[in-house]
Order: C-alpha cells, then sequence, then structure tokens
C-alpha cells in the first residue's frame, strides 16, 4: 500500500521537565518502529500560549512530529500511548498526503502554465512599451 | 409531425414574448433610479483572493498567524463575502481553521 503521511501533534503540561518530553518522544519513536512506521522529523515548539484553556492550564508544551507509514493502525497504537501519558494533556493527528499531492499537482499544473505563458504575453508587454514610447514622444515634443 | 412542430415553436415564443417586454420593464423601473444613482456614487473596491495573488497551493493549519485574519474576534471564522477569498480557498481556509481550533491555536470562541 501507499506511504501515507501524517502530522502528529501533541501538547504537554507546561511545567514537564525536559527529559519527560524526550523520555515521551523516544517511547513514540519506538511504538511507531514496533509498527512498521517512521517518524521523519520531530520538532520540538516549545512553550506556547494555547488559544483557549485545557484542563485550567493556559500554556503548553508543543510536539510536532511528522510520521511516515503504510497503514493507519500506527496512528491508533501512537494515539492510544498519548492518551494514557500523564504529562500530555492534548493531541492530534492529521492525515497530510493527500493534500501535499494535491499541491504538488497544482504546483506542476502551475509550472507548466508559466512555462506556456511568455509567448502570450510578450506581445501584450510589447504594444504597452510601444504605448509608453509615444508617451516619451509627446513628452518631448511639448 | 412537422405541423406539430411548427404550431408549437410560435406558442414558445410567445410567452418568451412577452417575457423580454417584461424585463425593460424592472430595467425601466431602474432608470427611475437614477436620482438614487447619486447616493450609490461610491464605488466598491472589488476583493482579490489573498491566498490567490500569492498562489498558495496548501493551507497550512500549523501557521496560525495565517489564518487569524480569517477569524472573527470572537473566533467565528469570517464569511466570503467579507474577506474575498474564492470559494476553493475557503474550502481549505475552514478546514485548516478548524484543525488549528483542535490544537489551541486558534480559539473556538473568545474567553472572556
Amino acid at each position: 500500500m501507499e506511504e501515507r503521511q501524517y502530522d502528529l501533534i501533541f501538547i504537554c503540561r507546561p511545567d514537564t521537565p525536559e527529559p519527560d518530553i524526550d523520555k515521551i518522544i523516544s517511547t513514540l519513536e519506538h511504538a511507531a518502529g514496533e509498527k512498521g512506521a517512521k517518524i521523519e522529523k520531530t520538532e520540538k515548539w516549545g512553550r506556547k500560549r494555547m488559544a483557549y484553556r485545557v484542563h485550567k492550564l493556559r500554556e503548553g508544551v508543543y510536539v510536532y512530529m511528522d510520521l511516515r507509514s503504510s497503514h493507519g493502525e500506527v496512528v491508533k497504537e501512537l494515539e492510544r500511548r498519548l492518551k494514557v501519558s500523564d504529562p500530555v494533556i492534548k493531541y492530534l493527528t492529521v492525515r497530510v498526503d493527500e493534500e501535499l499531492k494535491r499541491q504538488a499537482k497544482l504546483k506542476r499544473h502551475r509550472e507548466r502554465r508559466a512555462a506556456r505563458r511568455p509567448r502570450k504575453t510578450a506581445p501584450g508587454q510589447g504594444a504597452p512599451s510601444g504605448a509608453a514610447g509615444g508617451g516619451e514622444r509627446a513628452a518631448a515634443q511639448s | 409531425m412537422a405541423e406539430e412542430n411548427v404550431t408549437r415553436q410560435p406558442e414558445q415564443p410567445a410567452p418568451a414574448a412577452p417575457r423580454p417586454q417584461g424585463g425593460p420593464g424592472p430595467g425601466g423601473a431602474r432608470p427611475g433610479g437614477p436620482p438614487k444613482r447619486g447616493k450609490r456614487s461610491f464605488v466598491r473596491k472589488k476583493k482579490v483572493c489573498r491566498f490567490c495573488v500569492e498562489k498558495v497551493d496548501f493551507i497550512d493549519y500549523k501557521k496560525a498567524e495565517v489564518l487569524s485574519p480569517f477569524i472573527q474576534e470572537r473566533g467565528k471564522i469570517l464569511p466570503r463575502r467579507m474577506t474575498g477569498t474564492c470559494a476553493r480557498h475557503q474550502r481549505w481556509l475552514t478546514v485548516a481553521i478548524k484543525r488549528a481550533q483542535n490544537i489551541a491555536l486558534l480559539p473556538f470562541a473568545a474567553e472572556l
């Protein structure tokens, strides 16, 4: 099956010590590895103010992960782990590969159109420049 | 068969004919409008989709600062008629905003 790409974001309590967060990340990586998935990259966004209160907390430590997998089982397992772990107050997994594919397609279309366009616009560009030249001449005459 | 067609054809234009006349009717009412024209002198600037201008192919839900201009103070998503976003980008935008809300990057409703 085709490889799927997921965004996995979770928020920890702001008072979580750094080693604990690293521990969560490593356990997730391990769990993903067991299920045959791969975590491409992990970004710690750090302490951020949340848009609304979660568990009476205003701030949280955001961690972002880029997950590649060929099946959705991994997501289930990782979400279960996040649910169980105490410092995690919120998490979200989003499948993004379809949108990225759409983006690539649109980009390709645009590039192709851009490659075709110069021929059409060239005469158009020529005309205004000629008109501008006429204007200059007129200005010179006056 | 041919006769039927012939008879039907005149029938169809017949009801259609009064309509064009009716059309100018309201149009005729509009010429009654010219006195109003002074009041509507302001020209509404055509709104352009911001994402189309920048040629955005993908609206990222992780960039809250990009999405925040499209929500109201209280957290509602602004309608297309307010922002001028095109249909396609508005569709992507709503999805992105809703995702951002779920991970507390954007509010569902502003707190008092």
